[in-house]
């Protein structure tokens, strides 16, 4: 078992859940709140990584990461390094990968709140914003889990986008897919059984705490409390 | 929601106004208008002297920045807040907590719901649900931070009640409101219940206003209508 790889793993998993929670709130509940070709649009960008092998996306993301593009500059000034193969360039490959993970529970999950509500609190005084916090949000907590959890899990497994970006440097961008990988690689299929089993078990935990917080799904906006 | 059509111009002088008419005849879009859920092609809304709409100009003002507190027809309490809490949603007295909590307990009492503050609204009946619906917006209103007082919308609001609690409630909540000088104008279908509250009636029928004046007024000549179409079809009362 690779103890380096599963740190390294778990704090790139963190990371980029906390960055998808951050910005994928607001993202979700723009995208939720209206229609129109530029939603439209956004969410089919936003969709991509399903769709797209994940190779290429890693490929497009460590060109545009290199000096030879303005954003790679622009990242580079930033961090102060190449971003491509390094912990930093993971961060932000992952973070576009486990995008729609994040994003597209959320959006279903304010889109199912009953826009009376948010008229109700709107005829209350209640800003866009507290109507958000107070009323929205609370009401979509089990999406709001569900895309926490699949953001995490959802990283915890990569291994195309992660191998293109970071390349295989132990401590730095060797994950536990990764580690896995190499020691099927090297045979040695005692290490790379546990190594799954542990990989599995992240998958089966996450699934569960989705599907055994029932109580949680009494707060979603899909129960009406409506009198007529 | 589709095109509405609707010609209507009124104004408030009384400290509770009725919107009446039939079913489909524009009474809530009009409400909603006021309040800030439907933008007219057409026309102003002013309430004192703050506008709130003019397409001319291109004024429209959200509906959270509008001094208006408005409850719709269904009672949409917040599942995951009690009563109390739910009734403080609204609240404007951010700066003086404990009074808050004491008037919506007040409100709790005057709507027959004392004792029901910490429950949650899965636990209510329809009507339990729609008294707190109106208890939350009537806090909301009398406790309004802005400049002058809020206007109070309600639409249909005693409707989903047995009649002793409706009559019992209707007479409570009109002197109550009167004290706080907040003034009202709710949507309703019955005409009786504009004549308890005492109100300044005005019909709406086919998205126009039809007649404004006391309930008196215009429940006579709701009367003399009924008559007219009874005797039409070759029926007729006795007076």
């Amino acid at each position: 078992m690779d103890f380096e790889a599963l740190w390294l793993t778990l704090r790139l998993a963190g990371c980029t859940t906390a960055i998808l929670l951050v910005a994928g709130l607001p993202l979700s509940w723009w995208i939720a709140s209206g229609h129109g070709a530029r939603r439209a649009l956004v969410q089919a960008v936003v969709a991509l990584p399903l769709v797209l092998p994940p190779t290429v996306l890693g490929y497009y993301l460590l060109v545009a990461m290199g000096p030879l593009t303005a954003p790679g500059r622009f990242l580079m000034r930033m961090f102060g390094h190449p971003l491509a193969f390094s912990f930093s360039g993971l961060l932000v490959g992952s973070a576009l990968y486990s995008l729609p993970f994040a994003v597209q529970p959320l959006v279903a999950g304010f889109g199912a709140v009953d826009r009376g509500y948010v008229e109700a609190a709107e005829g209350l005084g209640s800003s866009p914003w507290r109507t958000f916090w107070s009323v929205v949000l609370p009401m979509s907590r089990a999406s709001l889990l569900t895309s926490l959890v699949l953001a995490f899990t959802h990283t915890v497994g990569e291994f195309g986008v992660v191998l293109m970006l970071g390349g295989n440097i132990p401590g730095a961008t060797r994950t536990l897919s990764i580690s896995l990988y190499d020691l099927v690689q090297d045979g040695n299929y005692g290490a790379a059984n546990r190594t799954a089993l542990v990989l599995l078990g992240f998958a089966m935990v996450a699934l569960l705490a989705i599907y055994l917080l029932p109580s949680l799904r009494k707060m979603d906006g899909r129960q009406a409390d409506v009198v007529r | 929601m589709g095109t509405v059509a609707l010609n209507v111009s009124f104004a408030l002088t009384q400290p509770w106004t009725v919107l009446f008419g039939p079913s489909g005849s524009g009474k809530t879009t009009v409400l909603r208008t006021i309040a800030g859920f439907v933008r007219p092609d057409f026309g102003r809304v002013v309430y004192g002297t703050d506008v709130l709409v003019n397409r001319g100009t291109g004024v429209f003002v959200p509906a959270h920045e509008r001094p208006v507190r408005s409850a719709g027809q269904a009672a949409r309490l917040f599942p995951h807040m009690s009563v109390r809490t739910n009734v403080l949603f609204g609240s404007g007295w951010y700066s003086k907590p404990d009074e808050g909590l004491e008037l919506a307990d007040q409100v709790l009492e005057l709507f027959h719901l004392g004792g029901f503050a910490k429950r949650m609204p899965r636990d209510l009946s329809g009507g339990e649900r729609q008294r707190v619906s109106i208890a939350r917006t009537v806090v909301s209103a009398v406790t309004f931070g802005g400049p002058g007082t809020a206007l109070l919308l309600l639409d249909e609001p005693f409707s989903g009640l047995d009649v002793a609690m409706r009559d019992e409630l209707l007479a409570e909540l009109r002197d109550w409101l009167r004290r706080w000088k907040t003034p009202v104008l709710s949507v309703t279908h019955d005409v009786g219940e504009a004549f308890q509250l005492g109100a300044e009636v005005i019909k709406i029928a086919d998205g126009r206003v039809v007649q404004q004046g006391p309930a008196g007024e215009v429940l006579a000549m709701e009367r003399r209508r009924l008559m007219e179409q009874l005797q039409a079809g070759g029926m007729s009362l006795e007076a």
